[in-house]
């Protein structure tokens, strides 16, 4: 059982670059003291799912609106980790992934005012926010 | 690239705020709840920026999301009526298949995604080692020759100066598509969050729902006679 939960941290956590196969241990600890580009990327990853789950699971209109926000959020942060490699590996546009997210905000604030506006127009019109009640174009 | 000492812990502890934040967001009952959820989290991810280097997108972020994006969410939290939610007489999940599929389909994703990063980041890691950590050692002199912060605790970074010049010099036609796109954004939602009544004063409404409309409330039709 304990292996089982090792291995499958070390899934989650397995430090790609260093130690032989075999000292799998050591190189968690090297993982968890220097994290590197792929935990960056692992939390990115998480945080989209958890938005993905919202935006599938929730019935609250404005709740799937903020996990949208969520995984454009994930978004960012995988733009800017690999900015952040590109700038280690002396690439010459490396921070063309910073200036990508100053976009991605942008496009985020435009879309939260869009859909709040029509949250708001919907809400006046049919007196709910319930996904599963606002079914007007099904037949 | 790999952090190290205080950067590395100060990493953990906002990775793990960020993803607990985030789950509290999707799970939390009360809409507001999860709204002062998701701004803990987006300062978190703000925080993993400024380990990652970027200072000035945390600053956008700060300013953008939590001082203005999730105020925004607030505001329309408090206009539009959740109190069945908040006193648990109304189910804040969907129904139990779709839950439980959607779960299942996620469980896959989290698989796929983190096995995808994996691999990935096996290869990128594993590409010239030697030359990278020759970068990191220059790149270490270049901040050590920094100019010091007014405090004389720390350095001032380029990274904005950086990200302007570039922002200016390689993105300055889709800079002013992304300022015509926010334009349109603003009279898209004020159109949109319209009353009935303010669109009768412009003569914005079609004439058979006006006539329906009228029956309720006569008022309309002189709103429509004045603007004439």
């Amino acid at each position: 059982m304990n292996n089982f939960i090792l291995s499958s941290l070390l899934f989650f956590f397995q430090e790609a670059s260093a130690a032989p196969a075999g000292d799998a241990m050591s190189a968690m600890k090297e993982g968890l003291k220097h994290p590197d580009l792929s935990k960056f990327l692992v939390v990115g990853a998480l945080l989209f799912i958890i938005g993905v789950a919202g935006v599938l699971t929730r019935r609250n209109i404005i709740v799937i609106f903020m996990s949208i926000e969520l995984i454009l959020n994930a978004a960012n942060l995988n733009f800017i980790a690999m900015s952040r490699y590109l700038e280690a590996t002396g690439s010459a546009n490396a921070l063309t992934g910073q200036i990508f997210t100053v976009f991605v905000i942008v496009v985020a604030a435009a879309e939260a005012a869009i859909g709040l506006g029509i949250v708001i127009a919907l809400y006046r019109n049919k007196e709910t926010i319930w996904i599963d009640e606002i079914d007007l174009l099904k037949w | 690239m790999p952090l190290s000492s205080y950067e590395s812990l100060f990493f953990w502890i906002f990775a793990i705020a960020a993803i607990f934040a985030g789950l509290l967001t999707v799970m939390a009952r009360n809409a507001v709840h999860s709204a002062l959820f998701l701004i803990s989290s987006l300062v978190a991810v703000a925080a993993l920026f400024v380990l990652a280097g970027a200072e000035f997108i945390a600053g956008v972020q700060i300013l953008v999301y939590v001082g203005g994006v999730m105020v925004l969410f607030l505001f329309v939290i408090m206009l539009v009526n959740v109190s069945a939610e908040e006193m648990g007489r109304e189910e804040i999940f969907n129904k139990q298949r779709q839950v439980t599929t959607s779960l299942i389909f996620c469980f896959l994703l989290v698989l796929g995604l983190l096995y995808a990063v994996n691999k990935g980041a096996e290869v990128l890691t594993r590409q010239n080692l030697a030359a990278r950590e020759q970068l990191a050692e220059q790149q270490t002199n270049q901040d050590a020759r920094l100019r010091r912060s007014g405090t004389g605790t720390s350095r001032i970074t380029k990274d904005t100066e950086a990200v302007g010049a570039v922002l200016y010099r390689y993105a300055s036609l889709p800079f002013e598509i992304a300022s015509i796109l926010l334009l349109v954004a603003i009279i898209g939602s004020v159109m949109l969050a319209r009353t009935l009544k303010q669109e009768a004063s412009a003569d914005d409404v079609d004439p058979d729902v006006l006539k329906d409309e009228a029956i309720k409330d006569p008022e309309l039709l002189n709103l429509d006679a004045a603007s004439q």
